[in-house]
């Protein structure tokens, strides 16, 4: 796990992606581009916030409908990326909210041909699983259990405080390299909403 | 510097910095095309900026062309040709720009393709399938060894612990752990190798058993390497709770072969993931090239835009200034942009038109001075007193001065243009007697001349002086006529005054002197031979013959004292008269004696005369002698009457007193009208005819004007002006000219 003063994405701009389609269109190119008819679907379904042993942990349950051609791209050997982005801010009346934390627990999911196992990966703490199926790799990514968020200590008795998280889904090569041509073709990196839970210790 | 100059500059500059803007961006997008990680970063902004570039250019070009077309429609100077060269221009740089994008494109697609041909890839999943073929291998000995496993638990029961570590020996397994079929953990056997934790029993093999499948699988780990997991059912009793027992054993992969397959696995992953990035990285490539490809096309264009107008421009100036000049704008000058063919065009014309400018000043100045010479001739026309008319040679005035009008009585300095002459008028009209004798002159043929000419007027005999001379040629035309005249009828007659004054003088001196003695001699003879007479018949013939030539000697020194009285130098004294008292005091000595004679005598006199300056004595014989002139022309006529009336009327342009004296009598003899002042012109048998001569004489002295005429219902009639006390200073000056004219004569 890691602390990070502000969320970080790495989102390509929505306009140039629509000036290049439009440059493509009018040069009509005879070089077919791969659309992705569906695009993925992210939600945060439900979270819970609980008090276990002095740390404040969380209960997420995402909906994450991917769709075949990312499936395939991951079948392909494309990696899954899919993070959580979290933050406290302590509710203030008169003022903005003041941060607390702010955190990101990233994961990703890839297919190991040789042993036809997906692999799922938790990159704050370098664990791996492998499951047997993708839906099972993405099941587990989609239900985290016990997510520490802040201790109590760094919380005060008394006061009220928001907590907030989403989802973002992306995909990467292994190589960052051919990263930029996802361009093209990543219709189904996607964000899900906010969603919150009061915090009152 | 100036505004343009700076506007010049800021535009180069603008342009320089989007240039290099682009062209960084295309290096900087072919960069990223070739795999650099910093570069595939940027690669959204760089495209992002590319795209803005065209847009820009697009607009730019889309601009120009729109103007162009407009110039082209507007039959602007220059729009043709520009079009032209724009055409030709944007073609030639076009066709080899989308050959080399054509080669490209195809290049570009068979290279990628090239590098994912079939044959690798079926290497790769051999390799793959061999590998995994290996590993299954593996996997079904473990399997079985794992069944052996679960086979002698089942029979061995209580003894598990000491059971399971004595089989991991001798399998080789790191662990084995035996649980429910909830997964529940009974009992473990690890390794020393192996975490402390035993692993569980993961949901997908708990439910692969539970279908009574045994499990086995091939699981990669987070620090490479690879372990095998197998799980079979444990045979015998199920435990207490009706649960059955199964057996998990992981095994290890030997590590070169391990190795081995994570080679193959990286090595498939990579191709795997390229392949699926083939049409991506092709249509970046092919984008690459598309963005230059329009860069470079819409530059070209819009350089050749660019270009056709830096060359046609200065054709547009040369054509709008030739427009300009042939518009009489001489002031044109277009800029000098160059130092070329085209800069020596410009320089030339603006040579020319500085020439031309020259030149047109130089005949302004010329057409100026003409203007001043003719400007001082009219003015030296209109003050001369002698008549100048020029002629077209068709006879239509082209010119005529004042004097001329005002010595045929017509304005002919309106009718400029109209033809000489004054046709419609009276025969008795001055400028169309004169008109006719000229054109008659020039019908004989002769072209310069120069003739006296004597015409009848209403007003009297009139004697122009005229002389003709033909006008210099211009060009092939002829230059028309100028004729000059003047009216010498004044002159003339002063002339003849001077004559008769002269004969007068003469006469008065060598007529007047033996007079006397001839009397005087007479009277003695009477008077010594009358007494000593002694015939009376004698004595009354010398009577009556000295008594005649005393008569006649009486009669002849009256007429030669009239003589005397009309040539003699009159020495004015000019005094304010009152006219209207002198009229009614001389008309009331006359009142009496055409009383006698049965003649009627009418005064009317206007009160709103003011009094004239004249000599008192000379007016008065003035009016005597006209009321006497007619008085005697009524001689014999039962109701002769004499009308005398004054009047204020205006002539030319000051006030004159204007007496009139009218009778019933004769009037005038038509042929005589002009020379009815003239001395010893007279139709009567007694007088000596000076009378009228004498009043002319008086009117003259005194700056006056006189006019002889019938009356229409018969009688004659005599006009008298005088001018009014305020024109005294004017009547001096004509007093004086009249004098220096009869001096002349």
């Amino acid at each position: 796990m890691s602390y990070r003063a502000s969320s970080v994405r790495h989102k390509l701009p929505f306009f140039a992606r629509c000036s290049a389609y439009l440059v493509l269109c009018l040069i009509a190119t005879a070089v077919p581009v791969a659309h992705a008819e569906d695009e993925s679907k992210l939600k945060i379904r439900e979270v819970q916030a609980a008090l276990d042993e002095g740390v404040y942990e969380l209960d997420v349950k995402t909906d994450l409908t991917l769709p075949d051609a990312a499936r395939q791209a991951v079948e392909s050997g494309l990696t899954l990326r899919l993070t959580y982005e979290i933050t406290v801010d302590r509710v203030r009346r008169y003022m903005p909210d003041a941060g607390i934390a702010a955190l990101e627990q990233r994961y990703e999911v890839s297919y190991h041909a040789l042993s036809q196992r997906y692999l799922v990966k938790n990159l704050n703490t370098g664990e791996q699983q492998d499951f047997g199926t993708l839906q099972a790799a993405l099941d587990r990514v989609c239900d985290l259990r016990g997510l520490p968020v802040i201790d109590k200590a760094l919380v005060a008795d008394g006061r009220v405080y928001e907590g907030r998280i989403r989802a973002v889904l992306g995909m990467n090569t292994a190589p960052d390299v051919f990263g930029w041509l996802l361009f093209w073709t990543d219709d189904w990196s996607t964000e899900s909403n906010w969603k919150t839970w009061t915090l009152r210790p | 510097m100036d505004a343009p100059t700076l506007k010049r500059a800021a535009s180069a500059v603008t342009m320089g910095l989007g240039g290099l803007l682009w062209l960084a961006a295309i290096l900087f997008m072919a960069q990223t095309a070739q795999n650099s990680e910093q570069f595939s970063r940027l690669h959204p902004w760089i495209l992002a900026i590319n795209i803005a570039g065209l847009v820009v250019l697009v607009g730019l070009l889309a601009t120009k062309l729109t103007q162009l077309i407009r110039d082209w429609r507007g039959h602007v100077i220059g729009s043709r040709l520009k079009a032209r060269m724009v055409w030709i221009f944007g073609v030639l740089a076009t066709l080899p720009i989308l050959l080399v994008y054509f080669f490209a494109v195809q290049f570009l697609n068979k290279g990628i393709d090239s590098w994912f041909n079939v044959e690798i890839r079926r290497s790769l999943d051999d390799a793959l399938v061999l590998s995994r073929s290996a590993l299954e291998v593996r996997m079904r000995e473990h399997l079985a060894d794992s069944e052996l496993i679960a086979e002698e638990m089942g029979v061995a029961g209580a003894s598990m612990p000491g059971l399971l570590e004595t089989m991991r020996r001798q399998v080789g397994a790191i662990e084995l752990t035996v649980a429910t079929q909830s997964g529940r953990v009974i009992a473990v056997s690890k390794g020393l190798s192996s975490e402390v934790v035993p692993e569980n029993v993961p949901d997908e093999v708990l439910l692969q058993l539970r279908q009574g499948q045994p499990f086995v699988s091939l699981e990669p780990q987070q620090e490479g390497g690879y372990l095998i997991r197998t799980a079979v059912p444990i045979g015998g009793e199920p435990m207490q709770g009706g649960e059955r027992l199964l057996l998990q054993s992981m095994y290890p992969v030997a590590e070169r072969l391990g190795a081995l397959a994570d080679t193959v696995q990286a090595a498939y992953k990579q191709f795997g993931e390229k392949d699926y990035l083939r049409r991506p990285l092709k249509a970046s490539f092919i984008l690459t090239l598309t963005v230059v490809l329009l860069l470079s096309l819409l530059a070209a264009w819009y350089g050749a835009i660019f270009t056709a107008q830096r060359l046609v421009q200065p054709i547009q100036d040369l054509v709008q200034g030739t427009r300009a000049v042939a518009q009489g704008d001489l002031d044109t000058k277009l800029p000098l942009t160059s130092h070329d063919e085209m800069g020596f065009l410009v320089h030339s014309f603006n040579d020319m038109t500085k020439r031309l400018r020259r030149a047109r000043e130089d005949q302004r100045s010329a057409q100026l001075a003409v203007e001043t010479e003719r400007a001082k001739l009219a003015v030296i026309l209109a003050r001369l007193s002698t008549g100048v008319i020029s002629l077209e040679p068709d006879w239509r005035v082209r010119t005529a001065n004042r004097a001329a009008a005002m010595i045929l009585g017509e304005d002919i300095e309106s009718r400029v243009g109209a033809p000489f002459g004054a046709a419609g008028a009276e025969p008795e009209n001055l400028a169309r007697q004169f008109a006719e004798a000229c054109q008659q002159r020039f019908e004989g043929g002769a072209v310069e001349w120069r003739e006296q000419f004597s015409f009848q007027t209403g007003a009297g005999r009139r004697i122009l002086m005229c002389a003709c001379t033909p006008l210099p040629l211009e060009g092939d035309a002829p230059g028309g006529y100028v004729l000059v005249f003047d009216d010498i009828t004044v002159m003339l007659q002063a002339q003849r005054e001077a004559a008769w004054g002269e004969v007068a003088r003469r006469l008065a001196h060598e007529i007047k002197n033996p007079l006397t003695p001839i009397r005087l001699s007479a009277e003695r003879l009477r008077h010594k031979l009358l007494p000593g007479m002694t015939d009376p018949r004698d004595a009354q013939m010398l009577e009556r013959a000295t008594e005649t030539i005393v008569q006649q000697v009486e009669a002849m020194k009256e007429m030669v004292n009239a003589f005397s009285e009309y040539a003699r130098a009159p020495r004015l004294e000019m005094a304010t008269v009152d006219l209207n008292k002198m009229v009614t005091e001389v008309s009331d000595l006359y009142r009496a004696q055409g009383a006698i004679r049965g003649v009627r005598l009418k005064v009317d006199l206007d009160q709103g005369i003011d009094t004239v300056v004249a000599d008192p004595g000379r007016l008065r014989q003035l009016l005597n002698n006209l009321l006497t002139n007619a008085v005697e022309a009524l001689e014999g006529q039962a109701d002769g009457s004499i009308a005398v009336s004054t009047q204020r009327v205006v002539r030319g342009e000051s006030d004159v007193a204007r007496v009139t004296v009218e009778d019933n009598g004769p009037g005038f003899q038509r042929e005589l009208l002009g020379q009815v002042f003239d001395p010893y012109v007279t139709t009567k048998t007694k007088g000596t005819g000076l009378g009228l001569a004498i009043v002319r004489k008086i009117v003259e002295e005194h700056g006056g004007h006189i006019e002889a005429d019938n009356r229409a219902g018969g009688g004659a009639q005599i006009r008298i002006d005088l001018p009014l006390r305020e024109a005294a200073a004017d009547t001096a000056l004509r007093r004086g000219r009249l004098e220096s004219r009869r001096e002349r004569a």
